[in-house]
């Protein structure tokens, strides 16, 4: 997995790319928390995310809810088929944030 | 069409992907799985990480498991053989789906994809042997 993160005024952008699994989502979780409890809105661009696993599902609902709890979002940018099959798998389409 | 391929995978976390790539290789060796194979590969990958999240509790071990898929009357069968800790077939129950919080889906996800999940214990040289099967 790599990221790249863009900031405008109050949003972040992270655009993360490869394959989200057990392995890297401590790497996910350090790039992405830091966002939100600075408060910031996190876009997170799933475009070129080719895979998803139950672990990458938890990193999307860890950072959804912690940032309801800090008054902030997580909106879901760009995801790939790949990636919003597996949420659907999940019935999380209604939950997280997705545009 | 009859498939059988088999391979051992170092227990850890970063076996993942080569476990994921191992099956998409197998898969991709006949037309039939195209549909399904991306989801089959998530079902395969997401028991995987219950060998080394669950049966290892995610500790360092040098420990191997082994990933066999075979294609037999129609019938794709998964096995997956560690050597950790003995898994009760009781206590895994995928949580409920309306339960919002992180981790849990894996269950949950191989349930979805797969017709049936077979736990055993004692298998020959092994511990737990997992059986996952789909019709086509």
């Amino acid at each position: 997995m790599s990221y790249k993160i863009t900031e405008e005024g109050n949003v972040a952008t992270v655009h993360l790319d490869g394959e989200i699994d057990m392995d890297v989502t401590e790497k996910a979780k350090e790039v992405i928390m830091p966002l939100i409890e600075a408060g910031k809105e996190v876009h997170l661009n799933l475009k070129e995310v080719q895979y998803m696993d139950s672990s990458g599902i938890s990193v999307l609902i860890e950072s959804h809810q912690k940032a309801a709890e800090l008054g902030t979002k997580v909106i879901l940018k760009e995801i790939s088929k790949s990636v919003l099959k597996v949420i659907m798998m999940a019935k999380l389409e209604q939950i997280l944030i997705i545009e | 069409m009859t498939l059988e391929e088999h391979k051992e995978f170092p227990v850890d976390s970063a076996s993942l992907k080569e476990i994921r790539n191992f099956a998409r290789e197998v898969l991709a060796k006949d037309e039939m799985f195209s549909s399904t194979k991306d989801d089959v590969v998530l079902a395969i990958a997401e028991a995987a990480q219950n060998i080394v999240k669950h049966a290892y509790s995610g500790q360092p071990t040098g420990d191997t498991m082994r990933v066999e898929i075979t294609f037999k009357d129609n019938t794709l069968k998964i096995d997956l053989f560690d050597k950790g800790k003995p898994v009760i077939p009781q206590n895994i129950k995928p949580r409920k789906i309306d339960d919002v919080k992180p981790g849990g889906l894996g269950t949950f996800f191989i349930g979805q994809i797969m017709d049936e999940v077979i736990f055993k214990t004692s298998a020959s040289d092994w511990v737990n042997h997992l059986i996952l099967t789909k019709n086509y």
